[in-house]
């Protein structure tokens, strides 16, 4: 079997399952009579459909002793899906903007308190905001920092489009103002999908180097004798950081220019070690070990084809390039093996209205000239 | 045959979720459950449109022919006589064989299904965890997630998906 008939079919599996619930959870809610004629002619479309129906009531029967297991209190586990919101928890970046300007240095400390009390307040506002991905306030500015903790791998969405995705035991810093996108490795692991700004080049600072994107995939590995650049695609272009911005990212293009030295320029599949003495020659990197700390199969429900690829990016030297916005909004769901990038453009391929070309250095996921109003077909 | 076959619906109309699982969990040590359900289909399709029409609960009419294809299944392969038309003497005859294993299996079942929800999405976890350990109404949950009812509902669907899918790799 071809892993895209395996692909198709774990998403049509994917799709009964939810089905099935659906239906089940409505017969144990006293359906209509429409309902249930509805009922009967889903049961008649498919065994598949008997059979995952049959799968769920057993399961039901088993969900309380199951739920049962969870040890947390409901407060608790209440707080924690408050606490989802994958943006922005310290959000007061407005009035923080509106004070300090880029070189000012004086605005790290003195808000922390005020801050911590707003939050509360700030966050509603903030999750308000943020609903629908709707986040227009500022144009974008933004000052956080994220941690991914010991258990698990954590995906940070940036507001201009940027995937950043964070090993374990890891931490960045990220600011953006109206010039520049800038994000600080503090340690650990990261792997960077930059979005496109071009009026705001991005700057990632790792310890004594400077990384200056150009539309890119690249992993930063952070570790105690020296760090490691890993480019999966695109260009990236390494700086000596000024010696004056320690702890803190306040390099600008210029500024970089001007008292930094470039070192060295890595395209796709480069590798580079960096350290305080110096840095090491260019060479072919393994893209496969700089990204095995990533989860191994990627799956998604009710994403937008744009976010999927973004994460598929992560694991090649050939990123999808989503070019028609129609396309890019189309949601799906699924499980794909993640170094498997190939599976996934060719599920993409036998979507409706959709053509996906390969070129040496990007597959381009167009529309099909002349296709109509098309949807992602129902069973 | 029809006689039973009503009060059989009947039964399974009254209890329902209960005794589904209670039946299915049964059918796993005696019948590929896949196997079961491609009779239960075919049986279905047999439904003529006029009489489907009149089903007044598909669902209890669905476990009706689950529950009699096991009887049947039974009595072809001798293994219990059945003296009675009752469904929870059949169910009991289905079960008495090989008990401890099926206790054995639910538990296992429960641990991981347990392990799943837990690392569900935290929404889709606190969700379900306050809905069934809880039991909590739609209402009460969105509530306190200060979300739609219609969104409770939605994370109770996914979660249960995500759960059921995950379940199926174990299979």
């Amino acid at each position: 079997m071809s892993k895209t008939t395996n692909f198709e079919a774990g998403r049509r599996a994917r799709r009964i399952s939810e089905q099935a619930v659906a239906w089940y959870l409505e017969q144990q809610d006293h359906p209509s009579e429409r309902q249930r004629a509805a009922f009967l002619a889903w049961l008649h479309v498919s065994p598949a459909h008997v059979a995952e129906y049959l799968a769920i009531a057993q399961m039901h029967g088993d969900l309380k002793a199951a739920a049962s297991m969870e040890t947390m209190a409901a407060a608790d586990l209440v707080e924690q899906a408050r606490r989802e919101n994958p943006v922005v928890v310290f959000p007061l970046v407005v009035a923080d903007m509106a004070r300090e300007s880029l070189a000012s240095p004086q605005y790290r400390h003195p808000w922390r308190r005020t801050l911590a009390q707003a939050v509360a307040f700030a966050a509603i506002v903030a999750l308000v905001l943020l609903a629908g991905w709707q986040w227009r306030m500022t144009a974008g500015n933004l000052r956080e920092s994220y941690a991914a903790d010991a258990d698990s791998i954590r995906d940070v969405r940036l507001p201009d489009g940027s995937l950043i995705q964070l090993a374990r035991n890891s931490q960045i810093h990220v600011r953006f103002d109206a010039r520049y996108r800038r994000v600080e490795v503090i340690r650990g692991n990261a792997l960077f999908e930059v979005g496109k700004d071009p009026s705001r080049p991005m700057l990632v600072r790792v310890d004594g180097h400077i990384l200056q994107d150009i539309g890119t995939v690249f992993d930063v590995k952070r570790d105690a004798d020296s760090d490691s650049l890993t480019v999966i695609s695109g260009r990236v272009r390494v700086w000596n950081a000024p010696r004056d911005g320690a702890g803190e990212i306040k390099i600008d293009v210029p500024h970089v220019q001007r008292s930094g030295d470039k070192i060295a320029d890595l395209t796709a599949g480069e590798q580079i070690q960096l350290s305080s003495s110096g840095i090491g020659t260019i060479r072919p990197g393994q893209v496969e070990q700089a990204t095995a700390w990533l989860p191994r199969d990627i799956r998604f429900q009710h994403e937008t084809i744009s976010d999927v690829a973004q994460r598929f990016n992560a694991y090649t030297s050939t990123p999808l390039v989503i070019e028609d916005a129609r396309i890019a909004d189309m949601q799906i769901s699924g499980v794909f093996h993640a170094n498997d990038p190939q599976a996934f453009s060719a599920y993409l391929a036998t979507l409706p209205g959709v053509r996906v070309v390969h070129d040496s250095d990007r597959v381009r996921v167009i529309a099909l000239s002349g296709a109509g109003d098309t949807k992602a077909g129902s069973l | 045959m029809f006689d039973k076959h009503k009060t059989w619906s009947k039964l399974f109309a009254e209890k329902g979720a209960s005794l589904h699982s209670y039946l299915l969990r049964r059918v796993a040590h005696r019948w590929d459950a896949q196997d079961l359900a491609q009779e239960v289909y075919l049986r279905l399709l047999r439904i003529d449109p006029a009489d489907a029409a009149s089903i007044r609960n598909p669902e209890a009419y669905l476990f009706t022919i689950a529950a009699n294809l096991i009887k049947e299944r039974a009595v072809m392969r001798q293994q219990s006589p059945l003296s009675s038309e009752g469904l929870e003497e059949v169910i009991e005859q289905l079960s008495t064989p090989c008990n401890a294993e099926a206790d054995m299996d639910r538990e296992l079942r429960q641990q991981r299904l347990g392990v799943l929800i837990q690392r569900l999405s935290p929404k889709c976890r606190a969700v379900l965890v306050m809905h069934y350990r809880d039991e909590l109404s739609y209402r009460e949950i969105a509530g306190r997630l200060a979300i739609s009812t219609n969104m409770v509902k939605k994370y109770i669907v996914k979660g249960l998906a995500a759960c059921r899918q995950r379940m199926a790799d174990y299979e």
